[in-house]
């Protein structure tokens, strides 16, 4: 098991999606990634699209304004 | 990649999963309480109301109408940006499909508004703008803008608001733009604006008509992102 981080600060959307998604692929199965993120949208979106795709997912608000989402490839 | 029946369920979508194996989490940043900032914000919001209230009362009502938008906005995260982006880009419609409700209700909301006013021999309300191949063109240079600065004019407001620091570089560009605009906007309103028809629909069609036709279509609008939402990927 690995643990990638994506730096996604003051990234607007829809770039941290994008970015999650290409980084997804190259993973293996039981990975971790955990993308940063401070834009409230991607907050909803990143989640909302691995948890489609049957990811494991969880969210960690760091700081103000600030998340940490952590996704496990599952398949 | 075959999906199981489960990812299906629209549902699904909001529900807990736990991550296993998972390494420390990241320490906390110092957090401030922003209870006290909330607390003299409000306060504030008050106060602008009632010298608002002074000059008219329209005033104070759109300032607090304002507010709300703002709030519904910034909790439920809507975004007419994501609506039209997401389906293309990341083939996500949920949004898209809270745009198409959006509409819907605002279709009946305003159908009401209009017909009172109508009944009663007054100026049908609204901003009933002349139609063409203006609309179009426009609209297409819009979208390509919003996408790639991130938000609509309500949504770049609204993340101004939130602290998102791009977003005011958007911000102050919108406004020059729109100043930009409206320095021109004789030239535009001869070119293609003094010649375009103002179509009014219930005005065409009747009113039940009208109505029934535009929430059919968005109700076949809705059916196509919902299944495009759920579409099976490879």
């Amino acid at each position: 098991m690995v643990e990638y981080r994506l730096d996604c600060l003051g990234e607007a959307c829809p770039v941290p999606l994008l970015k999650t998604q290409k980084k997804m692929a190259e993973l293996q199965v039981g990975d971790i990634l955990v993308v940063e993120v401070d834009h409230s949208c991607a907050m909803k979106n990143v989640p909302e699209w691995a948890r489609k795709e049957g990811y494991n997912v969880e969210i960690e608000e760091t700081g103000d304004g600030e998340w940490d989402i952590y996704i496990e490839k599952t398949k | 990649m075959k999906k199981n029946a489960i990812d299906k369920e629209e549902n699904v979508v909001e529900t807990k999963t736990v991550v296993t194996n998972r390494a420390a989490v990241r320490p906390r940043k110092k957090r401030r309480n922003q209870l006290p900032f909330a607390i003299v914000v409000f306060l504030g919001v008050i106060y602008v109301a009632y010298l608002l209230a002074g000059k008219s009362a329209g005033l104070a009502i759109s300032w607090i109408f304002g507010i709300c938008f703002g709030v519904v906005l910034q909790k439920s995260r809507f975004c007419f940006t994501a609506g039209f982006r997401d389906p293309i880009l990341t083939g996500s419609t949920s949004l898209t499909k809270a745009v198409i409700i959006a509409v819907a209700i605002a279709t009946v909301g305003f159908g009401a508004v209009q017909y009172a006013a109508a009944s009663k021999g007054g100026a049908i309300a609204g901003s009933i703008s002349p139609a063409g191949w203006h609309v179009a063109i426009g609209s297409i240079m819009f979208g390509i803008g919003m996408v790639i600065s991130g938000g609509c004019a309500s949504g770049t407001l609204m993340r101004v608001g939130e602290g998102f620091v791009m977003q005011w570089i958007t911000l102050f560009f919108f406004v020059l733009g729109t100043l930009w605009g409206v320095r021109h906007w004789a030239f535009w309103q001869r070119l293609f604006f003094d010649g375009a028809p103002r179509v009014h629909l219930p005005s065409v069609l009747g009113w039940p008509l009208a109505i029934t036709l535009q929430l059919v279509v968005l109700g076949a609008l809705y059916i196509v992102a919902d299944k495009w939402g759920n579409r099976q990927k490879d």
